[in-house]
Order: C-alpha cells, then structure tokens, then sequence
C-alpha cells in the first residue's frame, strides 16, 4: 500500500503495456457510466409514479362523483402503458423516444381532470365535516 | 414572435420535428423526462389537495366560502404547473440538443408565490372565523 496517491487521477496503474484492454476505456467509477440502464428504470419507475398519481386523485374524487372518479381512475393504466413506451426494444443503449406527445397527454390529461374537480368543488354538494 | 408562432413551436408534432442540434446524451433526456414527471406529479397532489379541502374539511364557521377560497386556487395552480412543466420541458429539450446552457425555470417562482399567497388566504380565513 503506497497510501493517497495525490493528485495523479489515473490511480496506480502499472505503467507498462496492459495486457487485457488496449485502447478501451477504463470502467468508471460512475455506475452511471457503466450502465446508462439506471437512468431509464429511473425514469421507468418516475412514470409509474405519476400512473400512482393519478389512481390516488382518481379515488378521490370517487368519492364525490362516481363518473369523474372513474375517468381519472381509467387514465392510469393509460399513463403506465405510456411509461413502458420508453422500455424501448430492449437493447439497454439505445435512445430514448424523445416522446414529445406522451408528455403532452399527460399535460393536456392534468388540465382537463383539474378543470373536472373544479366543476366538482364549485358545484358539488360538500359533504359538511366528512373528516371530522 | 407572434404568439400563435410560440404555441404552434409547443405542439408535440413540431418538437418532434426540430433536428436543429444534435441528439443529447440518453441520460439528459431521461432526466428532462422525469423533470416532467415530478412536476406533474406535484400539479396533480395539488388537485388533490385543493379538491379534499373543499368537499372533505368542515365549513369554517362564519366564513361560508372559506373552503372555497382556500381550495379553488391549489386546483388552478395544479392546471397552471402542468401546461408549465410541458412548455420548460420543450425548452429543456432545446436547449439540450443545442448543447446551450438551460432556460432559467420561473416554475418554482410560480409555485413559491402562489402557495404563499393561499397561506396568507387561509390565516385571513381562520383569523375571521375565529373572531366571530
């Protein structure tokens, strides 16, 4: 053991030819660079979320209008169809669908439930203290 | 720029057609992705959040419309931060391809002000419906 190594950021490489790996490029310390795989489950998992999302606000507003609660409740399973959409064909490195119309959905889908709960809470018989 | 020019360079067709740049690293647009994401998802806990507390929370006694004037504001502003967060989104991606630095977001200015502003609503309510 030689200790820190100081500021040389290539470690204790011996310096005479390596025999194995010529000219490719060193495994990086980053598991991102090594896998760019994380970055897709990551946002594999950031959809589901979002399709949670949607079910929990949909059970909600079950609650007051049983139609409505259902028309968000449906939209789920659409928005987690949406995210399996960026699984591409399986290769690990490929590139992403930049999915401009998947987001747009969900945007357009957002501004219409919104607009359904305010109907909903302007003219919707509150129930007096349900959490009382 | 006219503004049917800007609204015409949102929607998903023209966005998937802009090939000024180069495609940015997977990772990059995965995370522009889950950006999108995360924002969505607040938008939506906001519908939430503003839907319980007009048709779940008791009536503040004295201030007939108090739930809706804390309430009606959060739905509105999850709608607002979803056409939000589908416009920084585009322009993310942009940047990204372009390899310029990314657009300021004035999204957490958005959210800042407005929450501050139902917070100040909310103590009025309470402070009105507690002195009568």
């Amino acid at each position: 053991m030689t200790g820190p190594t100081g500021p040389e950021p290539t470690g204790p490489e011996p310096a005479g030819p390596d025999p194995a790996g010529q000219g490719q490029p060193r495994p990086s310390d980053d598991p991102e660079e090594r896998d760019p795989g994380l970055a897709r489950e990551r946002t594999s998992l950031s959809w589901m979320r979002t399709a949670i999302s949607f079910a929990a606000l949909g059970g909600v507003v079950l609650k007051e209008n049983v139609f409505t609660g259902l028309v968000v409740l449906a939209i789920a399973p659409v928005v987690w169809q949406l995210g399996r959409v960026s699984q591409g064909s399986g290769s690990r490195t490929d590139l992403p669908i930049a999915g401009a119309t998947r987001l747009f959905i969900i945007s357009v889908a957002i501004v219409a439930v919104a607009l359904l709960c305010l109907v909903i809470a302007i003219f919707g018989k509150a129930v007096p203290g349900a959490l009382r | 720029m006219s503004w049917s020019t800007r609204l015409a360079a949102l929607l998903p067709r023209t966005v998937a057609r802009d090939n000024g740049g180069t495609e940015p690293d997977p990772r990059f647009t995965f995370a522009n992705e889950r950006t999108f994401l995360a924002w969505s998802r607040t938008a939506l806990a906001l519908v939430v959040a503003g839907l319980g507390i007009v048709q779940l929370l008791p009536p503040f006694p004295g201030v007939p419309s108090g739930r809706h004037l804390i309430g009606l504001p959060l739905i509105a502003l999850g709608a607002v931060l979803a056409v939000a967060a589908y416009v920084e989104w585009v322009r993310n991606q942009r940047a990204l391809r372009r390899g310029e630095s990314l657009p300021v977001s004035i999204m957490p200015w958005i959210l800042a002000v407005t929450v501050t502003g139902i917070a100040v609503i909310a103590g009025i309510v309470l402070l009105v419906s507690a002195t009568r």
